[in-house]
């Protein structure tokens, strides 16, 4: 069970609470404005009332405690930052994604400590660039999307004695064999940098390391099982 | 039986390729903005014009040499060409007259010469008594000898020359808009010259002043003093002379300044629009445009992305703050409100739009786009944004082509955050186009050489690019996906959807554009 915590249950909140599975993740929801709190509570999700400025409430929701990830998604860039900066005060480790609306804004919440940044326009336009210019990849990357749910990413942390520990993926037929595409390789040897493995290397994939993977969701499964991830 | 012949005759013309062929040719010419041979011709023109003017002004102290006489009378029958090329395709009258017949033959009537007759001169006379079409026979008539008088009406072929400037009728197009304040002026200017002419013919018409014979000579002193022309040639000598010259010249100078601001005004008022005119005139010449609706975060980063990659977009945003930002990138753009039809209509129908892309954050003024775009042209492909996700199926039921929830979209992508994060760098990567590595699609022609060839064929394992899926004839609901480098043999109509990095693609993309060699 992973908690995580909420700030802003405007759209993006929402539908950040609707994809995550009430079994795996304990979800616990802040809002400036307690329309979004009751709206929240019908949904079916814990929420608090809170001014922005309530460290205790972070706190009580679990912010430097056994909180793991904060999603600052508040429709209000400022507000976000200042949740975002009480935030990393109180837990120095904790994951932070902060949505931003406007692009001068995303240097001062790396600034204020958000681990990333994401814009909806951003992405909305990407989106929409990609079905003028790129037809057909936008039909592919449906597939992957939460509603057909054929396709799926996938991330494979290798364990120590895992069938792969060890391995050049130039030498492994393992994947052909479920289906599944290599897509890269975030090797802690090498740092924090996601390698494709269109970068043409031929790793070695050691134990700590993180692979991701494309296929079918049951592939997947399968391909979990056998390498031995938990 | 004469009506018969004529009707058989235009059902013949109907019919005949060539005929159609000839008169789109003439209109490619003649009137198409879109035509790349039109702005030649005009250029030409032009020349032609300018040359005929000069000979006119040297043949008042020359004589003329004979070849001049010859490029004169060449000059007379193209412009005469031009302008019963234009007659002709004013209109499509033999539609006209094709209609009235299977009108009356439906009604069981039988159709009357008279009424045909009508219907053809109807339209012609509407074309030669416009403007246009004066200014050109104004150009021609003069040549005629007999009419040797009107020879300075030749002058008037500098006029053809506005013919193809569009400028000039935007200028009067500003006047006409302040036709209160100019009829104004107008009536104070007129009021003001009759009342001092008056007074000077009054007191010094009678012998007072030597060059007040008449009450012309009265009036045309007004003039020249109220304009501040001034000559001096006739001068006031008695002291109420002097004292009306006095306001005279008071009221002249304010009329002037008064015209002025005016005119000023005018332009700078409709600065404006006439930039937007040129920026739609701008438009009607570009194919497969894309049209943006609402310049906000979204619609900005699109049309960044968009013009990186040089495709032809517009900008449609009634926000001052907004146009103001289109207009600093140097994107194409109006000022407009897309809820009146009048807008789409200017900017989607009369343009050749392929592709149109809404991205207000209103999703009422979306819907009312799109079903606006999609009452008249169902073709265009619409993506629509969607502000609220009760709203997605409105928007699919309006028959939108793509609908984008960017909040969802977002969130997808926010909770690939959640483990290890290593997922969501790949897929922001891939998705924000941060890296080299890129998502490509590669289309397998008809006909092509590499039907039946694999993927190591052409070399796509050596240049490490990975194909995610094939669509079979484009369709997605029909693909293989994870296709194997030796035993996937292509089949016409593939398209493989890729990753790999963005040279490499390229250099396939070169390969594979060598397809039917």
């Amino acid at each position: 069970m992973i908690k995580i915590v909420l700030f802003g249950y405007s759209k993006t909140g929402r539908e950040i609470a609707k994809l995550l599975h009430p079994d795996e993740y304990e979800l616990n929801i802040i809002d400036e404005n307690p329309l979004h709190v009751a709206q929240a509570n019908e949904d079916g999700f814990f929420a608090r009332h809170s001014t922005f400025n309530d460290d205790k409430l972070l706190n009580e929701m679990g912010i430097g405690e056994d909180a793991k990830i904060l999603f600052c998604t508040s429709s209000n860039d400022s507000l976000n930052l200042f949740v975002t900066l009480s935030a990393r005060n109180i837990d120095k480790n904790l994951k932070i994604l902060t949505l931003i609306y406007k692009k001068e804004d995303e240097k001062k919440m790396l600034l204020a400590g958000a681990n990333r940044t994401i814009s909806p326009y951003d992405v909305g336009a990407l989106k929409a660039f990609r079905i003028i210019d790129k037809p057909q990849v936008s039909k592919v990357l449906n597939l992957f999307s939460s509603h057909t749910n054929k396709l799926a990413i996938s991330e494979i942390k290798i364990v120590k004695d895992s069938i792969l520990n060890g391995v050049y993926f130039n030498d492994t037929n393992i994947f052909r064999e479920f289906d599944l595409i290599f897509l890269g390789i975030l090797d802690r040897e090498l740092g924090e940098e996601f390698i494709f493995c269109s970068q043409g290397l031929n790793h070695k994939i050691d134990d700590e390391d993180v692979i991701v993977v494309l296929g079918s969701k049951m592939n997947i499964q399968n391909f979990k099982q056998k390498v031995g991830s938990k | 039986m004469i009506a018969r012949l004529i009707v058989s005759f235009v059902y013949f013309l109907d019919a005949c390729k060539n005929y159609k062929k000839a008169k789109s040719v003439a209109y490619d010419i003649l009137e198409n903005p879109k035509s790349k041979i039109k702005p030649y011709f005009d250029a030409f023109i032009i020349f032609l014009v300018l040359i005929t003017v000069s000979i006119l002004i040297y043949d008042i102290a020359h004589e003329l040499p004979y070849h001049f006489e010859f490029v004169e009378n060449l000059a007379v029958s193209i412009f005469i060409l031009e302008w019963l090329g234009r007659f002709w395709i004013h209109d499509d009258i033999r539609l006209d007259i094709i209609k009235y017949h299977e009108r009356m033959i439906n009604l069981g009537l039988k159709p009357s010469l008279v009424k045909m007759c009508k219907i053809y001169f109807f339209k012609k006379i509407k074309y030669i008594f416009s403007p246009m079409s004066i200014i050109d026979l104004l150009a021609i008539l003069p040549t005629y000898r007999p009419l040797r008088i009107l020879r300075i009406f030749l002058i008037f072929r500098l006029l053809k020359i506005f013919r193809y400037t569009k400028s000039l009728n935007i200028f009067f197009k500003v006047l006409s808009d302040k036709k209160f304040e100019f009829n104004f002026l107008f009536l104070i200017g007129i009021f003001t010259v009759f009342l001092s002419s008056t007074i000077m013919y009054v007191f010094e018409g009678i012998g007072n002043n030597p060059n007040i014979t008449s009450f012309l000579d009265a009036v045309y002193w007004a003039i020249i003093t109220i304009t501040t022309v001034g000559y001096g040639d006739i001068t006031p000598v008695t002291f109420t002379g002097k004292i009306v010259t006095l306001f005279l010249v008071g009221g002249g100078f304010l009329i002037l300044v008064l015209a002025t601001s005016i005119v000023t005004n005018a332009l700078s008022d409709k600065i404006d629009i006439v930039r937007e005119n040129q920026l739609l005139t701008q438009a009607h010449k570009l194919n497969h445009l894309i049209a943006i609706f609402g310049f906000g975060r979204m619609g900005k980063t699109l049309a960044d992305e968009l013009h990186k990659n040089k495709k032809k977009f517009i900008v449609v945003d009634k926000d001052e703050e907004n146009i103001l930002k289109a207009k600093e990138l140097g994107f194409m753009y109006i000022k407009a409100d897309a809820s009146e039809y009048e807008t789409i209509n200017n900017v989607v129908f009369k343009n050749d739009v392929e592709k149109v892309v809404i991205t207000t954050d209103s999703d009422a003024l979306n819907l009312s786009i799109l079903l606006t775009i999609k009452a008249e042209k169902k073709d265009i492909e619409v993506i629509v944004r969607a502000n609220n996700d009760e709203n997605i199926k409105k928007f699919k039921i309006a028959k939108a082509d793509h609908v984008i929830f960017p909040y969802e979209t977002v969130a997808e992508v926010a909770v690939e955050y959640i483990g290890n994060s290593v997922k969501f760098d790949a897929i922001e990567n891939i998705l924000l186009q941060n890296s080299s590595i890129i998502l490509d699609e590669i289309n397998i022609l008809k006909g092509s050489n590499l039907i039946g060839k694999n993927m190591v064929d052409i070399g796509m394992k050596e240049l490490n690019i990975t194909t995610i899926a094939i669509l079979k004839n484009g369709h997605s609901k029909n693909y293989i996906f994870n296709p194997d480098f030796y035993t996937y043999k292509f089949e016409e109509k593939d398209t493989l959807v890729v990753i790999g990095d963005e040279e490499n693609i390229e250099k396939i993309k070169k390969r594979i554009s060598r397809q039917f060699a």
